[in-house]
């Protein structure tokens, strides 16, 4: 039998019941669009897990004062790191390239004339650019003698520059943090998003000396920012680092610690953590959808079949063999999932695209070909499966009765 | 060209008990007679039909059709001695609703493995039936009568060997009849093999021979001078 009459004979057979066919259509398109939506959007995750952890920093490792959290700026009423806890980090824990101590404080005022703005005041060392493998775009970080003298110079992130300047060029100008005269150094080149989703340009960074004496007036450090030697050793220094401040700050067993340590991979295990919790119930509702829809496919099938027995007959005894009319019914109920399929996958991209700007950036998606494939592969496999049963019911007819019927 | 010796068929009934249909039925029709096979109801003419048109097996004996042996082939064979030398007619036309004209006459060439030029063929089947205006039609829009004769155009259009009618009249009123069974007297001129099953005697007179039936039996075969 030619295929193409075949198809022709199927499509005719849709379009003579499109209520029907739609409702039969109807599991496979909520299965294929949430398919189509995992998909998109664990591209997105994962390329947004990747960006997260560049930013992070493949090698860093991060002690933010403070337990509990999960994640977030430190408190900055928590008085639990010190100095002399960074101090001991450095000098027991091997294969550490550089290390950064830092005051942090979120949410402070500055001032340029009268433009100002909120953002973070960030008190480091000289190991900074170092540290957080961050280059300044112009000027130049502090010195070791600005430390010393606790000198009131800052180093700004560009959303500050942004927000403040506009335009001009803030090198050699003075802000106001916390009413405190500032001279610009520095600009730091942009970094972008951080995995918990705060914006790392929106910071100031001035001497940790200064933050501590001259402007906060606290002793206390919110922060310490390691970065290894080897990318690979930054699991071990993590442990290290947390077995040692566990010693330090004598957490008993059972008991929380007042400190988080961070490292790249923890960070990429909690982004894709909280992702895969969603691509599991979406996975869950694509899969029972597809299945829900194969059921009410077959089932509709079954019906058409009962209600084409004279048909059957008439096309048996014209000449069609048993597979020809298994074929038709095969084709058919393919055919109507392959077209739930692509409405699905048209569906799932236009969710994809609206995702992102919906959840406002927080959930990213990104458009591929594989939804396409996929939807395709399903789609029919789910017809293909529906189908058999209808199709060898039919296909086995005795079309004496049949045609009698 | 049809040429049965000794069939019989026997169903099995769900209470286990077995019913001969046909009892030894030996039957000879040569090409281009116009056979009626007339019998009451129930008296094994459709049984007969089913197995000369091969959509059914006798239980015993043998059927040749061309020369061919067909009763003892598979599912797949007979399928294709339908396609190519059978044209089926039924009392209810078992049209496609829906489908065209043209399209319902295409259908047999649609399980045909020869590359055909169907619309050519199905127009040539419809003019043959007088219908060669109504090709776009579908059933709906059409007589009683005409829905028969698009039936009959398509038992013509893969130039069978034979014409297997059953009751084709059986649903149609005076006039429809007339109209179709002239059609057969015109099929039967231009030298088509016809075989009819019908319980009309006015119908069977039409025929250049009338075999009755009784209880699974050829029980009388007239020829009759055309």
């Amino acid at each position: 039998m030619k295929q193409a009459k075949t198809v022709k004979l199927a499509l005719r057979a849709i379009g003579m019941n499109k209520m029907r066919a739609f409702l039969m259509m109807l599991g496979v398109i909520i299965g294929i669009t949430t398919l189509t939506v995992i998909v998109s959007v664990g591209k997105g995750a994962s390329a947004k897990v990747m960006r997260s952890v560049q930013n992070f920093g493949a090698n860093a490792v991060v002690v933010f004062a403070g337990g509990g959290k999960v994640m977030g700026p430190p408190d900055e009423k928590t008085n639990t790191l010190t100095l002399e806890d960074s101090q001991a980090v450095m000098q027991e824990i091997k294969g550490i390239k550089t290390m950064d101590t830092a005051i942090i404080r979120v949410g402070r005022t500055v001032k340029y004339e009268d433009n100002n703005t909120n953002t973070v005041i960030y008190g480091g060392t000289v190991n900074y650019g170092d540290a957080w493998e961050w280059a300044v775009e112009s000027g130049d970080y502090f010195t070791e003698e600005d430390m010393a003298s606790m000198a009131r110079v800052a180093v700004v992130g560009k959303t500050v520059v942004r927000e403040l300047y506009g335009s001009t060029d803030p090198l050699g100008t003075n802000i106001k943090i916390e009413n405190v005269n500032f001279k610009v150094v520095g600009v730091l080149s942009p970094r972008g998003t951080s995995p918990m989703g705060m914006d790392m340009d929106s910071r100031i960074v001035i001497p940790f000396t200064t933050a501590s004496r001259r402007v906060f007036n606290t002793p206390y450090v919110s922060l310490i920012r390691l970065a290894a030697l080897d990318p690979n050793q930054v699991e071990k220094i993590e442990s290290d680092v947390t077995a040692l401040l566990k010693e330090r700050h004598h957490i008993q067993p059972g008991f929380p610690e007042d400190y988080r340590v961070s490292g790249a991979s923890s960070v990429s295990k909690m982004a894709k953590g909280m992702m895969g919790t969603l691509n599991l119930f979406l996975g869950l509702v694509s899969l029972i959808s597809l299945v829900v829809g194969g059921i009410v496919v077959m089932n509709i099938m079954l019906i058409s079949v009962g209600e084409r027995v004279k048909e059957i007959g008439l096309r048996r005894a014209v000449g069609a063999k048993k597979k020809d009319i298994r074929n038709q019914f095969l084709i058919e109920s393919s055919l109507i999932t392959l077209m739930g399929g692509i409405i699905g996958v048209l569906a799932g991209l236009v969710v994809s695209v609206l995702l992102p700007v919906m959840s406002k950036g927080k959930m990213p998606a990104m458009l591929s070909w594989e939804p396409f494939v996929l939807g395709f592969v399903f789609s029919v496999l789910v017809g293909i499966l529906a189908g058999i049963q209808p199709a060898k019911k039919a296909a086995d007819m005795d079309p004496v009765i049949a045609l009698k019927s | 060209m049809i040429d049965l010796k000794d069939i019989t068929k026997t169903y099995r009934k769900s209470g286990g008990m077995e019913v001969k249909v046909l009892q030894g039925v030996s039957l000879k029709i040569e090409k281009g007679e116009y056979v009626a096979i007339m019998a009451p109801s129930g008296m094994g003419k459709s049984t007969l039909m089913n197995i000369i048109g091969c959509l059914d097996k006798p239980s015993t004996g043998e059927y040749r059709l061309d020369g061919i042996e067909v009763d003892k082939m598979d599912d797949d064979n007979l399928s294709s001695v339908r396609n190519k030398k059978i044209g089926f007619v039924f009392q209810s036309f078992h049209l496609l609703a829906r489908t065209t004209a043209l399209e319902n006459v295409q259908l047999p060439l649609i399980y045909s493995t020869d590359e055909l030029d169907m619309n050519a063929l199905a127009s040539a089947a419809l003019n043959e039936v007088g219908l060669g205006d109504r090709m776009h039609y579908v059933p709906s829009e059409l007589s009683g009568g005409q829905q028969q004769r698009v039936a009959i155009a398509r038992s013509l259009v893969n130039d069978p060997s034979i014409l297997l009618a059953d009751e084709p009249t059986g649903n149609l009123d005076t006039a429809s009849s007339t109209e179709v069974m002239s059609i057969f007297d015109k099929l039967h001129k231009d030298g088509r093999t016809i075989v009819m099953v019908t319980h009309s005697d006015e119908i069977a007179q039409r025929a250049s021979r009338i075999i009755r039936m009784r209880d699974g039996k050829v029980v009388s075969d007239e020829r009759r001078a055309a």
